[in-house]
């Protein structure tokens, strides 16, 4: 690890004002697995772009292997031995695995013909080298992402790879394949290949990093060996703040109250079955448990979009029937759904229009059209009430980062005025700070009287936001947690496991 | 073309019955079978022959399209393109009095090229959406002809003699029970050609690969570093020869051109073929082989649904029928397969 590969000298990179890196240096040793961590939208991605020549830095030096490159092009990163593995992998998913390894390479030789025998080959010796096997006759689409990874490292390799720089590769798999893809980058460590590894999760970053490098606001906060870190202490100074939970208690006046919501025998056969609960304002009730537990089928039913066999829903002690969003959106509930890129938001459009979508008709003026001044009241008082980060609320909400975007449609449902909101894994995909953030709002909006479920497979998240957990498990009310408090992070792991059937904290 | 499959014997068949080529095949014999019950003499070498004549011109324009398909564009200017011309090459050649089919086929393909070229100028220069300019300039190039070169027809005795002969060769000469004769065509020939130099681009040069690549997954070609731009130039001038061709061969067919052919029939049937034979309207799959097919089952349909007692209204009917389920389904499998994979997070 003595041999530095690449070398970054004080580069500072400014787009229409904003400074998104100002004198960042940083370096990688020969086979180094190097960690660069940073909040949404403190420059890693600008930084990554600038080593692989695709964004030119303003300022400063980028060295690999010694030469110094002034204005770095594409080409020459990739002639230099760096490669980016973005986080959509940059494959083809209409050809074989083989082709997408080995195309890459025709192009870049210029070759006007395609050898067969050479394509096979080429992927072929690829995945013998990192002890991998894959049928190569296989489409890319068919293939599951974790397994598309592996292609995708595949041919950084065979392209002569001496860095590979990996954009968020773990926060679509499953943990299992992680460990899987953290043996490859081992392996690739094993023949000198360094790789520079982006992530939220801290972990993660504990398992398989040397160092760390931290970046905030475009700047660097330091390098540190990944020994010399803790949970905290990383926390810290991503964030420049401490982060600490308290458990979330219910305020006393909302507890005398009746429930608001409650769930008598709900089914929907292969789906749910017989699940009862109730659902009081100001509370948080956490919803968990395993994909296939049936917990976002039964939000689902909740909002009027998978209609129970038999059951009934009372809203404040009246039987209603929710048959349609529309039902559930005039009945007072709200759902955050999961994907919030294609079922939240309108990615195209302003962030302003997606806040305002839901409440238009109530922004008629003159002749029903359209009252713009009120419009425009509306989206700046929910773009400052939520702390939203943008210029104004004309930009494209696909501009936005993942953090930014979740309050964008936050917004968007809470302009209704929900009395009962449900939010499906609302920090999925946002980074840390972000995310306590989110929970912030969330709390505040039950301290102000409304009822809220958050469902989430991320125990911790529960743990911290939450004063009572519903477990399911094989569409079956597993287990009540009344407090939160009370029980362990181990604890609550083994309900929704279903390893332990009955906990000590019984209902 | 797909590349090499090296499986074994049953994975190839488990293939085979997931092809939608051979469904496709089953449905063409199923239908012939059918036509050949009611009036034996469909399936007789002279109707085989007299098929191929008849449908190469529309099989060369199902080629083109289905090479920007496959790149993920669309170009419906092709009609125009091959009308416009072949109603100037026609005009041109009994201006200047040379009675020369190869002066014929420069003088088209050079007119083909530049359409294209005016195509892919819009599209990959400022990146507008394909549909969009071919659109566009399908009106422009036909609008233009119309004015500027005229709208009046040129019939059998004013065509020059060697787009009749071109019409008239054949390849192979067979004889009737009466003794008259009957031929394959030489559009066959060209037919042949068309299809494999494409097939050779497409399966064994990167530029074909790479058109495979483009409808799968447009900005990682960008960034593997190869020319976009040039792709797309040749991709488009490719369909705008293709149906200059085309052109040459629908009038030497017919002999007779009329300024307003090819543009009003031949567009929905052409992209009802290639949809049939496969290929995704969403790009980066489909095969040449299914595209052929396609181009098959529609010219049988097209002229044998009279024989089986139905009104030829119901050509129309069908051809629209096939492009709608056609597209349906490609959009079917592309939804079933993005749930399948997870969706990942734009940066």
């Amino acid at each position: 690890m003595a041999d530095v590969f690449l070398e970054v000298r004080r580069i500072s990179k400014a787009y229409e004002g904003v400074q998104a890196l100002s004198e960042v240096s940083l370096s990688i040793g020969t086979g180094e697995v190097h960690c660069l961590v940073g909040e949404n939208g403190s420059g890693k991605s600008t930084l990554i772009k600038c080593i692989g020549g695709v964004v030119t830095p303003d300022s400063g030096q980028i060295v690999i292997n010694g030469r110094v490159h002034e204005h770095l092009q594409a080409i020459d990163a990739i002639r230099e031995g760096i490669q980016i593995i973005y986080q959509d992998l940059s494959l083809y998913p209409n050809v074989t695995v083989a082709e997408n390894i080995s195309l890459n390479q025709f192009v870049e030789r210029r070759a006007s013909f395609v050898n067969w025998a050479e394509v096979r080959a080429i992927a072929a010796r690829g995945l013998a080298e990192i002890e991998e096997d894959i049928d190569l006759d296989a489409l890319v689409q068919n293939l599951s992402v974790a397994k598309r990874q592996v292609v995708a490292i595949t041919r950084s390799l065979t392209q002569g790879a001496k860095l590979i720089i990996m954009d968020e590769p773990t926060s679509a798999i499953t943990r299992q394949d992680v460990d899987h893809l953290f043996s490859v980058i081992a392996r690739l460590k094993q023949k000198g290949i360094s790789t520079l590894f982006i992530s939220h999760k801290l972990s993660e970053i504990f398992e398989i990093a040397d160092s760390v490098t931290i970046l905030r606001d475009g700047k660097k906060v330091g390098d540190f060996p990944a020994g010399e870190l803790d949970d905290q202490k990383l926390t810290f100074l991503m964030t420049g703040r401490n982060i600490q939970y308290t458990p979330y208690h219910i305020p006393r006046e909302w507890q005398q109250q009746a429930p608001l919501l409650e769930v008598r025998n709900l089914t929907r056969r292969g789906h749910f079955q017989d699940v009862s609960f109730s659902l009081w304002a100001g509370e948080i009730l956490g919803l968990t448990g395993l994909i296939g537990s049936g917990r976002t089928e039964l939000a689902l039913a909740l909002f009027g979009l998978n209609r129970p066999d038999s059951g009934e829903i009372l809203l404040k002690g009246k039987p209603v029937q929710i048959r349609s969003p529309e039902d559930a959106v005039r009945l007072g509930i709200g759902y955050l759904p999961e994907d919030r890129l294609t079922q939240g938001l309108f990615i195209g459009q302003s962030i302003g229009d997606n806040i305002v979508i839901t409440v238009l008709r109530k922004l008629l003026g003159f002749l029903g059209l359209l009252d713009s001044g009120r419009l425009k009241q509306t989206q700046d008082g929910w773009l400052s009430d939520l702390k939203i980060k943008a210029p104004s609320a004309r930009v494209r909400a696909w501009s936005l980062s993942g953090g930014n975007q979740q309050r964008v449609v936050l917004a968007k449902w809470l302009a209704t005025k929900p009395k009962v909101f449900i939010l499906d894994g609302p920090t999925i995909g946002i980074d840390i700070a972000s995310k306590s953030n989110i929970h912030e709002i969330i709390r505040s909006l039950a301290e102000q009287g409304i009822a809220i479920v958050v469902i989430s497979d991320e125990i911790p998240e529960i743990l911290h936001s939450c004063n009572r957990v519903l477990v399911m498990r094989e569409g079956r009310l597993e287990k009540e947690v009344p407090d939160v408090a009370a029980v362990g992070e181990a604890e609550m792991l083994s309900f929704v496991s279903g390893k332990l059937s009955n906990g000590v904290a019984g209902t | 073309m797909s590349p090499p499959a090296r499986g074994t014997v049953p994975a190839l068949t488990a293939g085979l019955l997931r092809r939608n080529e051979f469904y496709l095949l089953l449905v063409i014999v199923v239908f012939s079978l059918a036509i050949t019950i009611v009036n034996p003499a469909f399936f007789t070498v002279e109707n085989m022959f007299d098929l191929i004549r008849s449908s190469a011109g529309m099989a060369i324009l199902a080629i083109g399209f289905f090479v920007v398909l496959l790149s993920g564009g669309i170009d419906i200017s092709f009609p125009a393109v091959a009308i416009v011309a072949q109603y100037i090459t026609v005009n041109s050649i009994i201006a200047l009095g040379v009675d020369n089919l190869w002066l014929a086929f420069a003088i088209s393909s050079a007119i083909g090229i530049a359409f294209g070229a005016v195509n892919a100028f819009f599209i990959s220069v400022f990146r507008i959406p394909t549909f969009i300019v071919t659109l566009a300039t399908m009106n422009i190039f036909h609008g233009a002809m119309l004015e500027f070169v005229g709208t009046k027809a040129v019939n059998a005795g004013q065509l020059p003699n060697c787009f009749k002969g071109f019409g008239l060769a054949d390849i192979l000469s067979l004889h009737r029970a009466d003794g008259t004769t009957y031929g394959l065509s030489v559009f066959f020939l060209v037919l042949l050609g068309v299809i494999l130099v494409t097939w050779v681009i497409l399966k064994y040069t990167v530029l074909g690969r790479v058109i495979y690549a483009m409808g799968g997954n447009m900005e990682a070609v960008k960034r593997s570093g190869f020319n976009i731009r040039r792709t797309q130039f040749f991709i488009y001038c490719y369909v705008g020869l293709l149906a200059s061709i085309m052109g040459i061969i629908h009038v030497s067919l017919i002999r007779y051109s009329n300024a307003t052919y090819i543009i009003d029939s031949e567009l929905l049937h052409v992209i009802a073929a290639v949809i049939l034979g496969g290929a995704s309207i969403l790009g980066g799959s489909g095969t040449l082989t299914g595209t052929l097919l396609g181009v098959v089952m529609i010219s049988i349909l097209e002229k044998n649904l009279v024989l089986l007692g139905l009104s030829s209204y119901w050509q129309q009917f069908f051809v629209g029928l096939i492009i709608v389920l056609g597209v349906s389904i490609t959009h079917i499998q592309k939804r079933i397969q993005n749930r399948r994979s997870l969706a990942l997070a734009r940066e």
